[in-house]
């Protein structure tokens, strides 16, 4: 057959793949549940057939305002009933683990919303579980997908860097300010965000440490965990929750990372990584992406052309902004959209799933050792393996006990 | 004032009662004699202004504050053990639509649940809003009172707040139609007072760094923080009203226009520009289209639900909550102001 044909015949068979209609359903009809929701609108050929929460109420009330045909209180019946071909799971995550595997076992595709579970053996459990039944996850790490991340990544396969990371840095900062969310957290004792081991950190952690998890290897040789509360906290009388973390993580390849999460911090969501030729700054909180080439100037010109390649640099993201408000294509939640329609293609498709698994599990292992340095006393009770006891700090730093055994898995899923 | 199916040995549970209006109703309920309250809060209210309130009574021995959580069943059955009548009033302020109906309807059904297997129900007085109302079929000026229609698109009005008020009166009337709880549902229009120094949104906003001022000459369904507890109190005592809707408004309402004058000049003046309503309307139109074309680039903050509701302008009446609960504003609109503008008297220099 002639390239010509063959090259038409993949391309009406992408197409028709792409064009296969999903039937989705949602489980956990909370906050984020709208989000995902408003997200699958602007995606083509599927349709959320089914809304699932404990509370039928809930589930009644999501349904009611998206003109979603079915509402359901349990999840086996709903699963039974609907058969749907992918399920967002939008619970609290400590039910993360059970309700993916309830879904799996059915026959359905998982996104799952961060923290992907509440400990990395769990993780692990569901990526082994995917794998056997040929379906796909993701999990909701959804900064990974937006404009300048998409971009960032694209500047270091094309070389940018001068090669591999040699040091990252990711910057998260959160607004306790926000009164709605600091009162109902700090106020209520049962509220699902202290349940988690990790507390206030278990919920926010993964969009960050997920950046830096792209880049590591699975090898980590060293986790430093420096841990305490802002004066906020320390003046409404909390007693448990920790809200500033700066960590510092180092792989067997020698690329180091650095992670800083802060309430007092307002605005810094970053991502920067350098290399041997240049370094890239990703800044979530404007859109923007900063290229700095390592170049030296002579004598006095190095005070003069790099504020100017710098100012460049700012204007042509201001630029790109614009372009992309007109197009339509700079809303909130790009990320998330981006990140579910490229999860729909792999699954029509049957390609590997955006975010590898690697990423996912060293996201979920990175995770784990920092909360077990923060809250020893919270030793998680997993799902699958009992006690996580078999993880302690070594002498000498935090260096991570038995990760070879955890990397080995990681590398399963590394080629993805 | 006590009705004659409710006796002052009857216990009377008032929740969100840290609140702006649920301290005047306590305070209200304790000037009436009825001393037998339990005042249900959040774990995290703030509760100096509620026990400073109830200090300054000698009948409070009986007075008991409860901290809870509405959405929790175990919560709610402690805080309507051996409860007679429920005055309702928290609310859920959540930006969310989620959040809102949890902290509303749920809350709401919780509380009801708990009320018909651990109380003795004489009434459930269900606190709610202007905000279930829509006028945008209703012409300019026209009169919104308690047989307006209701809003039935919250979702495209972007506001949360009002889809759980509207959802949480749904269960109520299911509850009364269906397992026989009496209850009273009570409107009131904007609450203000001393301990409350924001201006309505029906006056304008503030979005783009000034103040626009969208209200003119609207009549505003103003009332008084104590005029308005005295009603809610009433809609629990009157007997006969039983599956009633009420809306509270004061008498000599005064325009958004005059507020925003007296406002300025004791807070001090500052940039305002008057929009008038067809821009407004124009406006919202415009923003509407673009975020629905945008698929919410923009969200539709702005639209003429919201614009009609807030900016259209409307007359109001107190005919039916004068006439079927006997109630009159206990302060009038003058001195309501006065006491309003006095909170900001030390602002001027």
């Amino acid at each position: 057959m002639s390239s010509f044909w063959k090259k038409g015949l993949s391309t009406i068979n992408s197409q028709l793949l792409a064009s296969r209609n999903l039937r989705l359903a949602l489980i956990g009809c909370g906050k984020i549940a709208d989000q995902h929701l408003h997200a699958i609108h602007r995606i083509a050929n599927c349709e959320v057939v089914a809304v699932c929460d404990r509370e039928l109420l809930m589930a009644k009330q999501l349904a009611e305002r998206f003109g979603i045909p079915e509402s359901f209180s349990a999840v086996e019946e709903m699963l039974g009933l609907v058969k749907p071909d992918v399920v967002h799971i939008t619970t609290p995550p400590q039910s993360h683990y059970l309700v993916g595997k309830q879904c799996l076992e059915a026959g359905s595709h998982v996104y799952l919303e961060k923290p992907f579970t509440i400990t990395a053996p769990e993780a692990e459990s569901l990526v082994e579980m995917a794998d056997r039944r040929n379906l796909k996850l993701a999990a909701g790490h959804n900064l990974q997908f937006t404009p300048e991340m998409i971009e960032m990544r694209r500047l270091v396969k094309s070389g940018f860097l001068g090669g591999k990371p040699i040091h990252l840095e990711s910057f998260f900062s959160y607004d306790l300010g926000d009164e709605t969310y600091a009162r109902a957290l700090l106020g209520n004792r049962n509220h699902w965000v202290r349940q988690l081991p990790g507390q206030l950190l278990h919920n926010l952690l993964s969009h960050g440490i997920a950046k830096l998890a792209e880049f590591l290897d699975d090898d980590l040789t060293e986790i430093e965990v420096f841990a305490d509360q802002s004066p906020l906290l320390r003046e409404l009388g909390e007693q448990e929750i920790v809200d500033e973390l700066r960590a510092l993580i180092r792989d067997k390849a020698g690329t180091s990372a650095f992670y800083c999460f802060s309430t007092q911090i307002k605005g810094l969501n970053e991502l920067r990584a350098h290399g041997p030729s240049g370094s890239i700054v990703v800044d979530h909180s404007s859109g923007s992406l900063i290229r700095k080439p390592n170049r030296s100037y002579k004598s006095y010109l190095t005070y003069f052309i790099p504020p100017l390649v710098s100012a460049r640099e700012h204007f042509r993201n201001a630029g790109m902004n614009i372009i992309n408000f007109g197009r339509r294509k700079l809303y909130q939640d790009f990320g998330m959209k981006e990140l579910i329609e490229r999860f729909y293609n792999s699954i029509r498709s049957n390609n590997p799933p955006p975010i590898p698994y690697r990423e996912i599990l060293l996201t979920a292992r990175i995770m784990e050792e920092i909360f077990d340095r923060i809250y020893p006393e919270r030793i998680q009770k997993s799902e699958i393996t009992g006690s996580r006891s078999e993880v302690r700090p070594a002498t000498g730093g935090f260096a991570v006990a038995n990760a070879s055994d955890r990397a080995a898995l990681a590398r399963r899923y590394s080629g993805q | 004032m006590t009705a004659e199916y409710f006796s002052r040995s009857d216990r009377i549970l008032v929740t969100g009662s840290s609140g702006f209006i649920g301290t005047k109703v306590v305070e209200i309920l304790l000037e009436y004699g009825f001393s037998n309250l339990r005042c249900f809060v959040r774990p995290s209210s703030q509760l100096a202004r509620l026990q400073k309130t109830i200090a300054r009574f000698d009948n409070r021995s009986n007075v008991e504050l409860v901290a809870g959580d509405l959405l929790s069943r175990n919560d709610c059955q402690k805080a309507t053990e051996g409860i007679s009548l429920i005055y309702h009033l928290a609310a859920g302020i959540e930006k969310s639509f989620a959040g809102a109906f949890m902290n509303s309807a749920l809350a709401t059904r919780n509380l009801l649940n708990a009320f018909l297997e651990r109380g003795q129900p004489k009434r459930f007085v269900n606190v709610s809003s202007f905000a279930v109302y829509s006028n945008l079929s209703l012409k300019r000026g026209a009169l919104l009172d308690e047989t307006s229609p209701l809003e039935d698109a919250s979702q495209e009005r972007f506001d949360a707040y009002g889809f759980g008020k509207l959802k949480q009166e749904e269960l109520v009337r299911q509850y009364g139609s269906g397992r026989g709880v009496p209850y009273v549902i009570v409107r009131p229009g904007a609450v203000f007072g001393p301990g409350k120094r924001e201006l309505s949104g029906r006056i304008g906003i503030n979005t783009f760094g000034f103040f626009i001022h969208l209200g003119g000459s609207n009549q505003l369904p103003l009332t008084f923080v104590d005029n308005c507890a005295e009603a809610i109190i009433l809609a629990g005592l009157k007997p006969g009203v039983d599956g009633e809707t009420f809306n509270i408004v004061d008498d000599d309402l005064i325009t958004s226009k005059q507020l925003l004058t007296a406002y300025k000049s004791v807070a001090g003046p500052f940039f305002s520009i008057r929009v008038p309503y067809p821009v407004a309307y124009g406006f919202s139109w415009a923003w509407e289209k673009y975020s629905h074309w945008s698929k919410g680039q923009l969200p539709p903050v702005f639209n003429r639900r919201r614009c009609s509701a807030e900016w259209k302008g409307s007359r109001f009446s107190n005919e039916k909550i004068r006439q079927q609960l006997g109630w009159r504003p206990r302060v009038p609109m003058t001195q309501a102001m006065a006491h309003f503008l006095a909170q900001f008297e030390s602002n001027r220099g």
